[in-house]
């Protein structure tokens, strides 16, 4: 299953409201919960918020890629948030963060949780997309820019 | 005239539609009397530029590539029981590293006459970035490829064979 046929418009937020990093994991598992990606709330936050305790998944150039592991899930899920404004999100560079990917996976769906991390690491390579990306009016827009079209 | 297959590989990858695939290879090995092989890569390669882009640590690393071999065995194991319920053998291989090298390789290796893959996704995108590793296989192995579609279909098949 590859990403650009997991992001659909319901997993798509932008703007996101909240100004700090723990608002935003909760606001993007929310969007998961709210698209009925996701039945237990409470074990998605906690495996992503295990990751963050080891290390921030805030990259440079402003993208973060949230990620854990957990059996609530049965399958790869993936959320995607757009904070314009910039949210501090422990960054390797320091500077803010505008793009979330937060992906979750179950334990026994390590490969396709891999590979789609990997093509979140190859996007986010592309300056030029990911400005498109935050400058994107609604989550329409946003498919529409990962989709190519 | 000899058997037109004489050796069938699919190429196993953790989803549903290379399980669908499977089914359909174990459909054609048993009507063509081909030998079946079962590939199933470890995508190293994706967990080192995730090191390198710093999404995965050190020990995270090590954990997804114990996690995708567990996957991969399971996976394999899975596909050999359905082949076993309708009587056919079947080659189960495991490898590391770049998915569709490794099934170039595989192919060579076993003189593969037809490579069977999943369905590829439906949305594709004309953005470079996202690459499709099955697909690029598809485009540079030396045999012939079948690209199964219809998991219903394939189902109904597969129960049907004796």
């Amino acid at each position: 299953m590859a990403l650009i046929d997991l992001i659909v418009p319901e997993v798509v937020k932008t703007p996101l409201v909240s100004k700090d990093k723990p608002d935003v994991l909760r606001e993007l598992v929310q969007v998961l919960k709210d698209a009925g990606r996701i039945d237990d709330f409470d074990a998605v936050l906690q495996a992503v918020q295990q990751r963050e305790d080891l290390q921030s998944t805030g990259l440079e150039e402003g993208i973060a890629v949230p990620h854990g592991k957990t059996a609530a899930v049965s399958r790869l899920q993936i959320a995607l948030g757009i904070a314009p404004q910039g949210i501090d999100f422990s960054s390797l560079d320091g500077k803010p963060t505008q793009l979330f990917f937060l992906l979750v996976a179950s334990p026994e769906q390590s490969g396709p949780h891999v590979e789609a991390l990997a093509e979140v690491a190859k996007l986010a390579r592309s300056k030029a997309f990911c400005r498109a990306l935050i400058g994107a009016d609604n989550p329409q827009e946003v498919v529409e820019l990962i989709r190519g079209e | 005239m000899g058997k037109p297959l004489k050796k069938i590989m699919v190429y196993i990858d953790g989803t549903e539609q290379s399980v669908t695939a499977a089914q359909y290879a174990i459909c054609l090995a048993s009507f063509s009397g081909a030998e079946l092989v079962a590939h199933y890569v470890v995508n190293t390669r994706a967990v080192e530029d995730l090191l390198k882009a710093r999404i995965f640590l050190k020990d995270e690393r090590v954990e997804y590539e114990h996690d995708m071999e567990a996957n991969a065995d399971r996976y394999l194991d899975y596909v050999d029981g359905l082949a076993q319920k309708k009587g056919v053998a079947l080659v189960k291989k495991r490898s590391r590293g770049n998915v569709h090298k490794e099934i170039l390789d595989a192919v060579r290796e076993y003189d593969v006459d037809l490579l069977v893959i999943g369905e590829l996704s439906r949305i594709r995108s004309r953005r470079d970035e996202f690459y499709d590793e099955a697909e690029r296989a598809m485009r540079t192995v030396p045999c012939s490829v079948l690209i199964v579609k219809d998991e219903d279909k394939v189902w109904e098949l597969y129960e049907s064979l004796g």
